[in-house]
């Protein structure tokens, strides 16, 4: 019964994969054959006049996620070393109880933050048009995914057997070289999903993005400046998944967002597998 | 066991079929102040009847209204030719209130001078023709250009009276904003922004400029709404299936009671005759 269960599980998960992945495919079918595939490489959005260009929101979404990533990456597997080697142990259950709490909190929550307090304070502080640009969704995605690599770095550091590190101590290594050449090397696997699970989330976060991003549909200029408004594929489909009628060219293409979205975490996992970087 | 599994697969499926007798409208933002306010009294009379508002915009309440996941739509423009093809005639527009949509700008701005603009301003600013205040009299400062999600009915009516055309581009547009409350917060918590408001929205932070025609400064006020004199307004209506049920129907002719007229005038609209 329970080797039925499990297997039934796995192949409707598995299914429910394929199904999704289908539908995707199904439903932005006619605006590829339509338009081919040139449009994920125009930048002008105007569904009224059948302009579906997809690169301002497709930059801003990796641009986004790829900043809050290099933000939260290494301050979350720091705050975790330092909970484990520095903070005294009776404290660090407290510390890590106050992470987990910060990771279960709904993004909306975050977004309002972000529109209330982030938005204000880049815009005094960098003396902006608006505070609502791709750094503000950045910066926000790197608070929000922050928790997340910090507890499960924390996991895959408390993993390491403590022999090795006794033995490195006996070595007379310094802490540096244990955290550099035994610590962060072993734990490499958990961190590593740390970061695909977090990816995951900042590149799938819809609210909190869609309120501080400014949601134009423009290239940057330059490229680089994060000090702009921008759009990204969460935040459009957001905005404008109500209005499209279903069928229609406009849906079509907002569920080709969807499906490079998709696409895009796909690509992720696979380049990240684990046998390409030994 | 395996009949546990199957009663529980069983339960689970015939869930979502239990249903209230229950009323969903949603859609224009503008529209919503009204209809929530009557719902409010509406619940008091009616303890049995589940009612919920919500917005979206009018764009959505066509498309929910259309796809049967709303029973009345809220909508602040006319729909469009698209859109009557899709309802081919299956859905009642009635008209519940009067409205005009204000150009809004932040409270610095207006103070610093800027308490009126002609329409070629208003649109060589959403063109991005006039970028800094100091152009039409206001401080030294770049304009914040707030567009809205194009679906919006009241950028459909801003859209069609100052740029030309529904459906216009608006390049000169720093950022887009979703329903009032989000275009208002972002108007208020800027000290160079303009953007467009459906009047009951506006505040002491969020004021409306006057529109210049022929040499005079008209205001968004409720004077010159009913006199036809303020150039961007619009009717806010209901879209009422024709296939809907009594309770409906009901609340529908409560929105357009002398109770319903009382609500509209009090949220700030004018009522419709």
């Amino acid at each position: 019964m329970l080797r039925l269960f499990i297997h039934s599980s796995a192949w409707l998960s598995f299914s429910g994969l394929l199904l999704l992945s289908g539908f995707l495919l199904y439903a932005s079918w006619p605006i590829f054959s339509e338009q081919g595939l040139y449009f994920i490489a125009e930048s002008e959005w105007y569904p009224y006049e059948d302009l579906f260009g997809m690169l301002p929101a497709l930059f801003g979404s990796l641009l986004s996620v790829g900043v809050a990533l290099l933000i939260a990456l290494p301050l979350g597997v720091a705050a975790a070393l330092f909970n484990i080697e520095i903070v005294p142990s009776c404290l660090q259950p407290w510390l890590r109880l106050l992470m987990e709490l910060m990771a279960g909190i709904p993004s909306v929550v975050y977004g309002l933050m972000g529109l209330w307090l982030l938005v204000p304070f880049l815009e005094q502080q960098l003396d902006l048009l608006t505070g609502r640009t791709l750094l503000a969704a950045a910066l926000l995605l790197s608070v929000m995914v922050l928790p997340t690599i910090m507890v499960l770095s924390e996991d895959a550091l408390r993993k390491v057997a403590d022999d090795q590190r006794q033995r490195a101590n006996a070595l007379g290594l310094s802490w540096w070289a244990v955290v550099q050449r035994i610590l962060l090397p072993q734990a490499w696997p958990g961190i590593r999903l740390a970061t695909l699970l977090s990816l995951g989330r900042a590149m799938g976060e819809t609210v909190a993005v869609m309120l501080v991003i400014g949601s134009i549909d423009r290239l940057p200029e330059p490229l680089y400046n994060l000090l702009q408004p921008a759009q990204s594929l969460t935040s459009r489909i957001g905005r404008e998944m109500g209005e499209a009628s279903v069928g229609s060219p406009h849906w079509s293409a907002l569920m080709s967002s969807g499906l490079l979205l998709m696409l895009m975490s796909v690509a992720v996992v696979l380049l990240s597998q684990r046998r390409w970087f030994k | 066991m395996r009949r546990l599994l199957f009663i529980l697969l069983l339960s689970s499926l015939s869930l979502p079929t239990y249903a209230a007798e229950r009323l969903r409208i949603a859609g224009s933002t503008t529209v919503l102040p009204i209809v929530a306010e009557a719902a409010k009294l509406y619940r008091q009379l009616h303890s049995g009847l589940t009612l919920t508002v919500s917005g979206g915009g009018s764009g959505v309440s066509v498309a929910s209204v259309n796809r049967g996941h709303i029973e009345v739509g809220m909508i602040s423009r006319p729909l469009t030719e698209r859109e009557q093809q899709q309802l081919q005639g299956r859905v009642q527009v009635i008209p519940i209130a009067r409205d005009a949509v204000a150009i809004a700008v932040s409270r610095v701005v207006y103070e610093h001078g800027v308490t009126q603009l002609t329409r070629q301003q208003i649109a060589a600013i959403y063109r991005g023709e006039i970028t800094n205040w100091r152009e039409v009299g206001g401080p030294d400062s770049p304009i914040l250009v707030i567009d809205k999600e194009p679906s919006r009915g009241t950028r459909h009516v801003f859209a069609k009276v100052v740029l030309g055309d529904e459906w216009a581009r608006a390049p000169g547009a720093s950022i887009v904003t979703g329903s009032n409350n989000e275009g208002q917060s972002a108007i208020a918590n800027s000290d160079k922004a303009i953007g467009m408001l459906s009047t009951a929205w506006l505040n002491k932070q969020v004021l409306a400029i006057a529109i210049m025609q022929n040499g005079k400064a008209i205001t968004p006020s409720q004077g010159n709404v009913s006199a036809g004199l303020y150039p961007i307004q619009r009717t806010l209506d209901i879209l009422l299936p024709n296939n809907h049920s009594e309770t409906t129907g009901a609340f529908v002719e409560f929105l357009r009671s002398e109770q319903g007229g009382d609500i509209v005038r009090q949220v700030g609209y004018l009522p419709v005759q």
